[in-house]
């Protein structure tokens, strides 16, 4: 091969696979459906924010098991950190720099969701809401 | 052998003394092997933690076959070895002990009868002692040659008598030296020495019998005779698979569902009513939504229901069975739990690598085998204590 070539192929793998690893197809689904419920719900809603993402993370909410006021109770406030349960269950890092197969998987989504809001907020989220964190952990 | 056996001793001080070799070589190894394995026995299963019971067995599997040895040499050993040396009658005791109150007790070469019906009492308790530590550990701990034959019901019935009997070993033990010290004294001949170096000074009036030398090619023999019928009963033993410890298989969506939040627990953990209460109120388990798909709940139900404890005899299972009243879906509130982690300073369970009191299986290494042996006990970072 053409040494000349060479620097150039590289340079645009590491891009794609940059991409590649950050929109991963199934990620990029599961938002645009949240955005569309997102629109459906309110119709001002333009995208989903990486920072109003990060401050729900960090946020103490009531209405939950109060033991567990925040998603750093379980996940710390480093979302590249592994987290853990009340009963002591290591949970692997939410962030998607650390685990490839964050928010790829529908049901798994839903049902964790689900589960982890009513813990912490004592109600399901809104989908603002859960893209709002998918955006945020896929840019951690 | 009077030669060897006997030694006139260097200027006794009144009357003319004779040193006797009254304890042989094997007599005297029995014995301090003995109260070493005893010693062991007793701080291993009355004081040290619970993952000191591999050395309590081990300590009372040596005095099953100190005590067949003792029985062999009984017949074949050494004059003052043999039973039927020291079988006193009832009459000969009762004149011993009056005599020991007078001070003025006859002497005796060997075992005197006071001491005999000690030696025989002794060797009575540590075979029940035996006996009962081994159907404990086969019943309860689903260990030892019985596992695969004693229940956990009789396993644990047998336990306060085995207990009982400990303390009455400790107390006859004390009986036994404070027997030797007055003994010793009134004599005027250390027990204790003549039990380490074999020879016991005696006053060359008392009339000693020609002694009769031990037999060890006979003893070894009738030893030999013995270990094989045992090693047969042994081996038809250990055929048995222990009772009451079914094959667990693996259910992978109880593994994967219910160990995302927390250590999969065994089902025999838990009686079928409470595994059926805690699976019907999923949305609210301990204060978390676990919240599942009714076909995987249905699976997981079906599993925690075949395997709950009313399907095991293991000491856990029989002892988780008994849930708290007021909780009974707490492994953790469970009276036995309770209780048996009584002792353990709640900044334990706060450790990282264990985290919480649901997480067994941090100091429980076979926790997911549901046997719990206290062997497999290891605190991480110590018991704290």
């Amino acid at each position: 091969m053409n040494k000349a070539f060479q620097l150039p192929l590289l340079a645009a793998a590491v891009v794609f696979l940059t991409a590649a690893a950050v929109a991963n197809p199934a990620r990029e689904a599961i938002l645009a459906a949240l955005a569309t419920q997102a629109k459906a719900a309110d119709p001002t809603f333009t995208a989903f924010s990486s920072e109003r993402g990060a401050a729900f993370w960090n946020a103490d909410h009531t209405g939950g098991n109060p033991e567990l006021p925040s998603c750093t109770s379980c996940h710390t406030k480093d979302p590249t950190a592994e987290g853990k349960t009340r009963a002591g269950k290591a949970i692997a890092p939410m962030a998607v720099s650390q685990k490839a197969d964050r928010f790829t998987d529908q049901e798994k989504v839903t049902k964790w969701f689900d589960r982890s809001c009513k813990n912490v907020l004592g109600r399901v989220c809104t989908p603002i809401e859960e893209g709002d964190i998918i955006t945020y952990l896929s840019g951690k | 052998m009077t030669a060897i056996d006997r030694k006139r001793s260097a200027g006794g001080p009144v009357a003319p003394v004779l040193m006797v070799r009254v304890w042989d070589l094997p007599i005297r190894l029995f014995h301090w092997i003995l109260v070493g394995s005893v010693a062991t026995a007793l701080i291993t299963g009355l004081i040290a933690p619970e993952w000191w019971k591999g050395v309590h067995a081990a300590a009372g599997y040596l005095v099953v076959l100190l005590l067949v040895f003792r029985l062999v040499w009984g017949v074949f050993g050494g004059e003052y070895s043999r039973v039927a040396s020291f079988a006193y009658s009832p009459r000969q005791v009762l004149q011993h002990l009056r005599g020991l109150l007078l001070l003025r007790p006859p002497h005796y070469i060997g075992h005197n009868p006071a001491g005999a019906v000690m030696i025989f009492a002794l060797l009575a308790v540590l075979t029940g002692l035996a006996a009962t530590g081994l159907i404990e550990l086969g019943g309860e701990e689903k260990q030892g040659p019985l596992a695969g034959v004693v229940g956990y019901a009789l396993g644990n019935s047998v336990k306060p008598v085995h207990k009982l009997l400990a303390f009455t070993l400790i107390g006859m033990a004390a009986l036994h030296v404070a027997g030797v010290l007055v003994e010793s004294v009134v004599t005027r001949a250390s027990l204790i020495l003549a039990m380490i170096t074999g020879w016991k000074p005696i006053a060359a009036s008392l009339p000693a019998p020609e002694p009769r030398s031990a037999r060890p090619i006979a003893a070894a023999l009738a030893l030999a005779v013995i270990a094989l019928p045992a090693a047969a009963v042994l081996a038809a033993l250990s055929r048995f698979p222990p009772t009451g410890l079914p094959i667990l298989p693996a259910d992978p969506t109880y593994a994967q569902e219910c160990g995302a939040c927390h250590r999969p627990f065994h089902p025999s953990l838990l009686p079928r009513a409470s595994w059926a209460a805690l699976m019907a109120a999923l949305d609210d388990h301990f204060g978390e939504d676990a919240g599942l798909p009714a076909a995987e709940a249905q699976q997981i139900g079906a599993y925690l229901q075949t395997y709950a404890a009313e399907a095991w005899d293991t000491e856990a299972a029989r002892r988780f069975a008994v849930t708290s009243p007021d909780q009974p879906l707490r492994i953790t509130e469970t009276p036995y739990w309770r209780r048996k982690h009584a002792q353990i300073d709640p900044a334990v369970f706060a450790r990282t690598a264990i985290g919480a009191r649901s997480n067994c299986g941090a100091c429980h290494r076979d926790a997911d085998s549901g046997r719990f042996d206290d062997q497999a006990i290891n605190i991480p970072g110590g018991n704290g204590s």
